[in-house]
């Protein structure tokens, strides 16, 4: 067998093989896994009881026990050669039901590190730039440098100085790790998730709402009688929700976005809507579709009598946000009729939804007075947080309210997820240490604001692309290249040279980056220490889907060469730092140890730990004992049983002071300022972002991924024929992409410019493109506004509303390998 | 010396080179892509006639089993320019139409975009001008081509390059085609 993309044959798990349990590492979802490993040199036979599958080859269609190509590799466990087979769980009961896998989890085999072949340049030794070259260094000198130099910096500048951006979601025992060391040890509130500048809430509308934002389960998706679906294609990014969940409860689809996606066509195909609306116009369309139910009658007036606040309850809420920004449904309704915006004929002019639309939309989601009030689950993700973050998140949870959508079966208003969840913080987010706040209400700090304005000493990157990944990023790549350039450079790998000439670098206003990574990335290209790290796989680990399905995904082998789990980087370093609390042993102590520090949220596992230790057990047994099925958060223990958590709010009970919901005020003006700043200025096109189906988030897998890599060779930008034509652009061109009217971290107009192979498809609409949010080699944060003053309530990224300039500066070659056929050809019944 | 995946397309099969060559089949060739890397795993095998040139129409696809009893496919002459596509045109292929998502039976050709699908399973669409590279859709490899040649007005199967869905070995747990 050899590691050859497509074989024409593959080895089937001979019964003895070794059978691990995993779940997805890419999209929300989280789809549940079997992990077949034997040594090269035996297979299994066809019949039933000659396989590890336990089932006669061939395979028949819809059985899911199908090994393709991309589900085998071989790899090197225990220094011998082995097959490993990564194929949808049959045994799961939940999530992906059937065998059903999408085309990235289908491949997870081939992210598996072999040695050679394309994931051959894994990260597994440490780093030095030395003269602008990186060289091995040990992991003894690696870790004496990050815990030296950070100690520096926090006697002589303070913990604000010393700065860490880890991923927030990967696994939860590496969030512990990382956030006890940040927030418990040094206190610093210098410290950013990959996605955003600064830690908090996402959707904080939804929230001051009262309403979690991952409350809903996904057989809320099957028993909803309307699914109304805003701001993410779920068949392309959310696929198995969509498939399994969505597709097959037959519920009636509205579906909302500047593109015709895959689902778009899928809806309209089915007797569904796609409510097409101008990039950033949400707040208005929401808000309008709330004022035509409101003024038809055809509100949950049951729901909204019973379980939402009163002017006096907003009064006594605690927190400044819901004082400032919660409404009564009475106030609501003053606004909304207060504003011609919210007519329907208003915010037909401003979206671009035809109003007969608005209207029927209202209509399909309230059941327009007659018979029983319809089931609906309002789904949404980025294209509503990351175009305007709290009005659109508090317009779409005006809706989800209105309807009484929420704690229900079939009923929920929440996020449908951009990644898994495997957050648990260590300790309290320093809030008090900010810099930044909002009318003199402390927010959490923008971290990459503070480090433009030179206050980063140190800064420690954790498993993510975050000069691709950032607003006005090559504005932002500029400013820590010039950081990174004050005093000297290292010459030398003695270990003292080396420390004091980045002593002295930070000494003088400059600043050290730490990389901890998997692969070099557009990042890793500055850094001045790069830690190589373990990964998905690569040790045993928990963490939890989109609608809280926790699960064990254990490990298949060790990390490549000399690469170390993150918790074990993150404790080497703290100990030598000085700080007490880093002597695990394993990720089994890791997770118990975080299990108070989850009790009360969504995710409380204290009673699976509670559980495991009146057994006698380590509580990752337990947690196995559930299979990919694995158990939904918040757990309880229940007459000796643990017991899930299919949805939150089903006693209808919120989260707020009075323990009600209640409406929030989504202020247009603000919107409609802040789109006049935003939007594409004459001559520009609006440049939409976001992902696709066929690839992941930063690629560090996808580029290493034949399958992938052949549909996608570089980046893409859609662009609508009609535009296309004017511009002389045909698909398979090579086009730029420029802007010179970005606003970077501290607020100057700055430039910002990709390039990207035209694909010309109806799929956008005239005046709108989009292209892939982070394709290596292509910024397309570039033409994205870095300054979140402009959202000075939560500080978030406008990511969703980048303009640019496009024009033609050549071809690719790629007209005649690489398709460009529609991506949107739905079928109907 | 490795052959790539393109130079076996276009000179190997779609020439007949290989027809006829004396081989001893079935037989397994190893090809690589244009830089050289591990592509694909091209499997020769005994011919079979599955069409007519002068009875071929646009878009309108020819449904046969080959190599082996129940492995369908679908041969079509798609109207336009097809990656490593016979005939005078240089546009009819051939490939697998059992999903290699989860094997349901792709009938869908859409003339009007060269693409076979949506699947009406879980709606992935293959490029069938494109070596039936997923231009959406959920399938972990792209459909197995049928390889063809042709011989005088015959179009004949001779081979399969990938492997076809619900199979462990593409030529091997099942009856031959005659």
């Amino acid at each position: 067998m050899t590691n050859a993309a497509q074989s024409a044959s593959v080895p089937l798990p001979p019964p003895d093989a070794t059978n691990k349990q995993i779940c997805c590492e890419y999209c929300p979802v989280g789809c549940g896994y079997r992990v077949y490993s034997w040594p090269v040199g035996t297979q299994g036979g066809n019949a039933a009881d000659e396989n590890a599958l336990g089932v006669e080859y061939p395979a028949s269609a819809l059985s899911g026990r199908w090994i393709s190509e991309n589900m085998h590799t071989v790899v090197d466990i225990d220094g011998r050669d082995h097959n490993v087979v990564i194929i949808p769980d049959a045994d799961i009961q939940a999530v992906n039901i059937g065998g059903e896998h999408s085309i990235r989890g289908g491949a997870l085999a081939k992210k598996l590190y072999t040695g050679s072949g394309p994931t051959a340049d894994r990260l597994r030794t440490p780093y030095l730039r030395v003269r602008g070259d990186l060289v091995p260094i040990s992991w003894e000198m690696a870790s004496d440098l990050v815990a030296d130099l950070g100690r520096h910096v926090i006697d002589n500048y303070g913990e604000l100085a010393w700065g860490m951006k880890v991923y927030s979601y990967q696994f939860f025992q590496n969030t512990f790790a990382a956030t006890k060391l940040a927030f418990a040890s040094v206190g610093t509130p210098n410290y950013s998730p990959h996605h955003a500048p600064a830690e908090g809430d996402d959707t904080p509308g939804l929230s001051d709402a009262g309403i979690d934002a991952f409350g809903a389960a996904y057989e809320d998706f099957s028993e909803a009688d309307v699914l109304f679906i805003a701001g993410s294609d779920p068949y392309e990014t959310k696929t198995i929700a969509f498939t399994k969940w969505m597709v097959e409860g037959g519920a009636d689809i509205i579906f909302v976005d500047p593109r015709r996606t895959y689902t778009a066509s899928h809806a309209l195909a089915n007797g569904g809507m796609h409510l097409q609306l101008k990039p950033g116009t949400d707040t208005a369309l929401y808000s309008a579709i709330v004022r035509e139910i409101i003024d038809n009658g055809w509100e949950d007036r049951d729901f909204i009598d019973r379980y939402t606040a009163s002017r006096a309850e907003l009064d006594a809420e605690g927190g400044w946000r819901r004082q400032l920004f919660g409404r009564t449904f009475d106030e609501l309704r003053e606004y909304l009729f207060s504003r011609d915006e919210f007519t329907p004929d208003g915010a037909a002019a401003i979206t671009g939804v035809p109003a007969d639309q608005i209207r029927e939309a209202a209509r399909r989601l309230s059941g327009g007075g007659a018979g029983e009030r319809p089931k609906v689950a309002v789904a949404f993700e980025k294209g509503v947080y990351w175009s305007h973050n709290y009005e659109n998140t508090a317009a779409v949870a005006n809706l989800g309210v209105v309807l009484g959508s929420t704690g229900r079966p079939g009923r929920s208003v929440g996020r449908m997820g951009g990644h898994q969840r495997g957050g648990q913080s260590a300790a309290g987010y320093p809030k008090d240490k900010s810099p930044h706040d909002y009318l003199g209400n402390k927010v959490e700090m923008d971290t990459e604001r503070w480090l433009v304005e030179g206050n980063t000493r140190f800064r420690w990157v954790v498993g993510q692309n975050w000069l691709g990944a950032m607003g006005a990023t090559q504005a932002l790549r500029e400013a820590t290249e010039q950081l990174l350039s004050v005093g000297p450079q290292v010459t030398s790998t003695d270990p003292d040279i080396a420390f004091d000439q980045l002593k002295a670098r930070i000494d003088a206003g400059g600043m050290v980056l730490v990389h901890q990574e998997t692969y070099h990335n557009e990042s890793t290209a500055l850094a001045d220490i790069i830690l190589p790290a373990g990964a998905w796989g690569e040790d045993d680990y928990v963490r939890n889907n989109a609608e809280r399905r926790m699960r064990l995904y254990q490990k298949i082998m060790d990390p490549p060469g000399d690469a170390k789990p993150d918790w074990q980087i993150f404790a080497m370093v703290a100990k030598k730092m000085g700080y007490d609390g880093f002597d695990w042993e394993d990720t089994n102590e890791i997770f118990e140890e975080a299990a108070p520090r989850s009790a009360g949220s969504r995710k409380d596992w204290l009673a699976l730990v509670e559980f495991a230790q009146a057994e006698g057990r380590r509580t990752h047994d337990v947690l196995l004992d559930f299979g990919t099925t694995g158990i939904q958060t918040p757990i309880k223990l229940e007459d000796g049983q643990l017991v899930g958590t299919p949805r939150l709010h089903a006693d209808l009970t919120f989260k707020s002071d009075s323990g009600k919901a209640n409406f929030v005020f989504a202020d247009w003006d603000e919107v409609a300022k802040r789109n006049d700043i935003l939007g594409p200025a004459d001559g520009e096109m609006w440049v939409l972002n976001g992902r696709v189906n066929e690839l992941w988030n930063n690629l560090s897998d996808f580029t290493r991924r034949k399958i992938a890599d052949d549909r996608w060779p570089m980046n893409w930008l859609e662009i609508h024929p009609d535009d296309a034509a004017a511009m002389g652009i045909e698909s398979g061109d090579l086009v730029s992409i420029e802007s010179d009217n970005v606003l970077d971290q501290v607020g100057r107009t700055v430039t910002g410019s990709f390039t990207a192979v035209a694909y010309v498809s109806d799929i956008v609409p005239p005046g709108v493109t989009f292209t892939y949010f982070m394709f290596p080699g292509s910024p397309a944060n570039s033409v994205v506004s870095g300054d979140t003053t402009l959202q000075p309530i939560n500080l978030r990224y406008n990511f969703k509303l980048g303009k640019g300039r496009v024009r033609k500066i050549g071809t690719t070659g790629l007209a005649e390998t690489m398709s460009f056929a529609p991506r949107n050809l739905a079928l109907g019944p | 010396m490795p052959m790539t995946r393109r130079e076996f397309l276009f000179a190997g099969v779609a020439t007949g080179a290989f027809v006829g060559a004396g081989i001893v089949l079935p037989v397994a060739i190893s090809l690589t892509d244009d830089d050289g890397n591990p592509d694909s795993e091209a499997l020769l095998y005994p011919r079979q006639r599955v069409a007519s040139l002068s009875e071929l129409r646009n878009g309108e696809p020819v449904f046969f089993d080959y190599p082996l009893v129940g492995q369908s496919n679908i041969l079509v002459k798609v109207g336009a320019p097809a990656e490593a596509g016979i005939g005078p045109d240089g546009d009819i292929v051939a490939f697998s139409n059992l999903c290699t998502h989860m094997g349901c039976p792709l009938i869908e050709f859409q003339a009007d975009h060269g693409v076979l699908g949506p699947c009406p399973c879980h709606f992935t669409t293959f490029d069938l001008a494109r070596d039936a590279q997923v231009t959406l859709g959920q399938a972990t490899q792209q459909l197995p081509r049928v390889l063809l040649t042709p011989d005088g007005d015959d179009i004949y199967a001779v081979g399969i390059l990938r492997l076809v869905y619900g199979y462990s070995d593409s030529l091997t747990g099942g009856e031959r085609v005659s």
